[in-house]
């Protein structure tokens, strides 16, 4: 806990004097999510909630005993997704198509959750930024 | 104010221009977004004042930056800290101590942004990463802002402002122009706003100034000064802020889907076992 609230002390003051470009997420990504934990994944979308703060999206993906799971994942906000060239109808015209996705877990342990990093459909192989890229 | 700072604007304001824009021949050929450049001079309204109307985004590059990429991060920003460096707030012992002891999750479910809350003045210029419409007349100027689709009305006919205020997110403004310079001074603030997102609160004796220029086209400039004698040991200036012109596209933002304080009260009741 030590630990913690010295890196969050660091971080408040570092936040102080590093305000010469805007926050770009709506939050702070390392408050909820690890950077420590990121990882990739394959699987299938399901379905998309094109919402703010934050939108998300889902996807089947098979565990390691092959089990598919439903994970859902948060992106940008829609502003900044739009901004960016990401639209709903590109959601939708994936629905029941593979994906790649990078992103990092909830510090929290909610299960089958994370914030999306990048994302790719397969069926453009364009790698797309979802949020933050924690590394 | 000083004869000298009206020079030391424009001197800011040059610096800006030269410092921070190259023409594209000079940009490296990896960024594909790169430094607006300033444009043809600022339009005027009738009263020939400079109109400070737009669509403003919060960048150098007149267009969105975030989740992009071949962004020149000089476009990125909108100052360059080692030619405009920003003093860190002076903060009351008291008030500095409050916001130390604030944990990682405890400051985040203190944002604004998190709970879904109007930034307020001046929080609006300083942690809003969306754009901003101005709609500006001789005698308004209407602030519309994308991030929950928020807006504001400051009126600049010279109307007095009310003997008991409401207090507000964006507190009630006078106005007066000092030569191309608008002026805005502002009071009467909710104390629910963060001025930054890094616990930096405020009293309710806050006064705010909003100095806006536009030196060219495609540029506004925003600086802020916060006075807030209950929290800080003097004033707090910003460094002028640059926003440049984008191309009128505005989205809707309506928080309708806020995941964020459930998921951190769960981390901050994990945190609290931890302890």
């Amino acid at each position: 806990m030590k630990t913690l609230r010295i890196a969050g002390l660091a971080a408040v003051t570092m936040g102080v004097f590093l305000t010469a470009v805007p926050s770009f997420a709506h939050h702070s990504f390392a408050a909820e999510f690890d950077a420590a934990k990121c990882q990739e994944w394959t699987g299938t979308l399901t379905k998309v909630e094109w919402t703010n703060p934050h939108g998300f999206f889902y996807v089947d993906i098979k565990d390691a005993n092959g089990k598919v799971q439903n994970w859902s994942f948060q992106t940008y906000a829609l502003i900044t997704l739009r901004r960016a060239g990401t639209s709903l109808q590109l959601f939708k015209d994936n629905i029941g198509k593979d994906v790649w996705v990078r992103g990092c877990l909830a510090k929290n342990g909610k299960q089958n959750y994370a914030a999306a990093g990048s994302l790719k459909f397969a069926s453009d192989g364009v790698v797309r930024q979802m949020g933050q890229l924690q590394d | 104010m000083t004869t000298s700072r009206p020079v030391a604007a424009c001197a800011a304001v040059l610096a800006l221009i030269c410092l921070q824009y190259a023409p594209a021949g000079a940009q490296a050929p990896k960024y594909t977004i790169t430094v607006m450049p300033p444009g043809g001079p600022a339009p005027r309204l009738p009263d020939g004042h400079p109109d400070l109307s737009g669509h403003w985004l919060p960048n150098s590059a007149g267009q969105g930056v975030s989740g992009r990429d071949g962004v020149d991060p000089a476009a990125r920003r909108q100052f360059d800290p080692k030619v405009t460096p920003e003093e860190r707030p002076a903060f009351q012992p008291w008030a500095e101590a409050k916001i130390k002891a604030m944990t990682p999750v405890e400051l985040e479910l203190s944002k604004s942004s998190v709970n879904c809350m109007p930034r307020g003045l001046p929080a609006i210029w300083l942690q809003n990463p969306y754009s901003t419409v101005i709609v500006h007349t001789p005698a308004m100027m209407a602030q519309l802002y994308e991030v929950l689709n928020n807006w504001r009305l400051v009126y600049t006919d010279g109307r007095p402002v009310p003997k008991d205020p409401e207090p507000w997110v964006h507190g009630t403004s006078t106005t007066h122009w000092e030569r191309d310079t608008l002026v805005v001074n502002s009071s009467g603030f909710d104390e629910r706003t963060y001025v930054m997102p890094t616990g930096w609160f405020h009293s309710d004796a806050m006064k705010v100034t909003e100095r806006y220029t536009r030196p060219s086209k495609n540029y506004l400039i925003v600086e802020i000064i916060v006075d807030d004698p209950k929290v800080l040991t003097h004033p707090w200036k910003s460094a002028p802020r640059r926003w440049t012109l984008g191309n009128g596209e505005v989205y809707e933002f309506y928080c309708t889907n806020n995941h964020e304080l459930d998921e951190l009260g769960k981390l901050k009741e994990q945190e609290s076992y931890g302890k």
